[in-house]
């Protein structure tokens, strides 16, 4: 157990320093001559050169990378925008709690709803309540989450005023006027995953259900809920590590969400980076997102393992 | 599985009997793909004709849907658009399938080797980029005008379908290696062997086609992610670009009109997108029961 943890510790910190160097270098490649985007085609090559050397862009891209790890594992510094000069690191400091805020209340709210409804479905297994959720879990799957966003902010937002059309009011604001400005994304965020979860619950207690275990404990005459909590023990196995993935893939679709919210978030702030060329800002940004990707995946692992051992010694 | 049994699946009474999950699925497959193939001969007018005296009609007489800002039909536009978010999609499934097909088998043939640790090693390494994000940011640098190649343009889509396709590999990679490492040590291929048949024709002629039930099911439902991916990128303004007609692009600009009555603008690129995606999700669950009754493919999930 203990060499597993380390083994995949070390592979996950691996495969970050690789993706990063990846994800380095095509920036790099791809950003053209940031020092001519800067300064203007008018730029004289000892300006260039100058601005190249300032930024440590003549140095070669593995010690330029180097350069970066240190700064980044030396209190998070994520180097110089190229753009405003300033550290990126500070820059992103204030974006980044209100993604992660929208980003965990939506996971929160698809796991509250996700598990009462597949387990709803999964003991009135043939029944109306069943199919209902069964259509539910399909649409919620393929509808886009940013067109439900969008259909939200058209007819509950606009049209009847419930909510705030879009943009953000902070917790200083109010708390009132913060959860209205959140409830619509965080909803469309998180509809896609109360689809996929109480999915895989129902499938998974419909399958646990079938056991010698559970039919022995109903043989025995043991109560509807003492049986349903057997169950759901081995039944959630499957839940609990697709849902901390799902906390990775969610910070993708918050993007979207947050563009569509006008919601100043990570998202803003990289788009706004693209905007302006300003590849250092994007390359941070990214790898935070591939950072917090990386973790949750390493946590779906680490929770598999833990509660299926047998996956972990058949390995 | 027995040989062949991949194809012999797909008869039409085999499907029939697939659940009404896989045949709803397949005629809304059926029906878009139709839209995207006849586009040219059944939109009702041109998607890119602008005339201003038009602009914003709501549904119903010459143009059943309404127009949009420009006065350019929306029934024509989603039609058009049904192309490149099918093109877009499937050309991102059939690029992640060729590469995880080769280095699926491949490993899968080195068994216990480096080989098939290098592999799966940087499989699991290229699993862990978020597909979105780095959609997004590449393209964004490399910026999204179109590629010339010996004076072929290429357009944005072409970039974005092309980095799809690659983070899809993974996945394929992953079913193809698990399934064919269970059929190449089966009987048949050892007989094969003895009939003399040489290793890279038992393995295309024959590990192949009996790997394909979990990859075309897998396939099926990345087409879906796909067409979110397409409308999503593009709805920030990052994937096909204007002019040419894209759900995701077209939902942009509606943001325009939020505010306004024109609510066709919004509604219906959307209902195409989530159709579209319902159709492909159905279709490769109802596949699934038929051509992976071991659940090699994984679900949805991204």
């Amino acid at each position: 157990m203990l060499r597993l943890l380390a083994e995949r510790i070390l592979f996950s910190v691996a495969t970050l320093l690789g993706v990063g160097l990846c994800l380095f270098v095509l920036t790099r490649s791809m950003a053209g001559t940031p020092a001519l985007t800067v300064l203007g085609m008018e730029a004289t090559p000892q300006q260039i050169q100058q601005f190249n050397h300032d930024h440590g862009l003549d140095r070669p891209v593995i010690a330029q990378y180097w350069h970066w790890l240190r700064g980044v594992a030396d209190g998070l510094n994520f180097g110089h925008s190229l753009l405003s000069g300033r550290p990126v690191g500070p820059m992103l400091r204030a974006d980044m709690p209100i993604t992660f805020e929208i980003v965990g209340i939506a996971f929160v709210f698809a796991v509250l709803v996700a598990l009462p409804l597949g387990i709803l479905s999964a003991s009135f297994q043939g029944r109306i309540i069943d199919h209902v959720a069964r259509i539910v879990a399909v649409v919620g799957v393929s509808v886009p989450g940013f067109w439900i966003g969008l259909m939200l902010i058209r007819f509950p937002a606009v049209q009847f005023g419930w909510f705030p059309p879009g943009g953000f009011t902070p917790w200083s604001g109010g708390v009132w006027p913060h959860l209205q400005s959140i409830v619509l994304p965080c909803f469309a965020l998180g509809i896609y995953y109360v689809a996929i979860l109480s999915r895989m619950t129902r499938s998974g207690l419909v399958e646990v259900g079938s056991q010698d275990y559970i039919r022995t404990a109903r043989a025995m005459g043991l109560g509807r809920g003492l049986i349903l909590v057997h169950a759901l023990k081995n039944a959630l196995v499957p839940v609990v590590s697709v849902g901390a993935m799902s906390f990775g893939y969610m910070f993708g679709w918050a993007l979207i969400i947050e563009y569509l919210f006008n919601i100043p978030g990570m998202s803003n702030a990289l788009l706004t980076a693209i905007d302006n060329r300003d590849y250092t800002v994007v390359q941070a940004i990214v790898f935070i997102f591939t950072l917090v990707f990386i973790v949750s995946n390493l946590l779906a692992d680490m929770l598999n393992a833990y509660l299926n051992p047998k996956l972990a010694h058949g390995q | 599985m027995s040989a062949a049994a991949g194809t012999r699946a797909l008869r039409l009474p085999r499907l029939l009997s697939a659940g009404p999950s896989a045949l709803i699925g397949g005629g809304i497959v059926l029906v878009v793909v139709l839209a995207a193939v006849f586009a040219p001969w059944i939109a009702p007018h041109d998607p890119l004709a602008v005339s201003i005296e038009n602009s914003l009609l709501p549904p119903g007489g010459t143009f059943l849907l309404g127009t949009d800002q420009a006065g350019r039909d929306v029934l024509s536009r989603l039609i058009w658009g049904a192309r490149i978010s099918l093109m877009v999609s499937l050309l991102a499934v059939v690029i992640g399938m060729t590469c995880g097909i080769v280095t699926g088998l491949v490993a899968a043939c080195y068994r216990q080797t480096w080989i098939e640790q290098v592999i799966m090693r940087c499989m699991e390494a290229v699993a862990s980029i978020p597909l979105l994000i780095w959609a997004v940011a590449l393209l964004g640098i490399l910026g999204v005008e179109p590629i010339v190649v010996r004076g072929l343009s290429f357009g944005n889509e072409w970039k974005l379908l092309v980095l799809i396709g690659l983070l899809y590999t993974p996945t394929l990679t992953r079913i193809m290696h698990d399934v064919a490492v269970g059929e190449i040590a089966a009987d048949y291929v050892k007989a094969r062997r003895i009939q003399g048949v040489s290793t890279l024709s038992i393995l295309l002629g024959d590990v192949l086609p009996n790997c394909m039930g979990p990859l075309v099911v897998q396939g099926t439902l990345l087409v879906a992610i796909g067409v979110v991916v397409e409308a999503s990128v593009s709805f920030i303004g990052l994937g096909v670009q204007p002019p040419t007609p894209s759900w995701g692009s077209m939902l942009a600009d509606s943001r325009n009109y939020i505010f306004s009555s024109e609510w066709w603008l919004p509604v219906f690129p959307g209902l195409a997108i989530s159709l579209t995606v319902i159709g492909f999700n159905l279709l490769g669950d109802g596949l699934r029961d038929l051509l992976d009754p071991r659940h090699a493919s994984r679900g949805i999930a991204g």
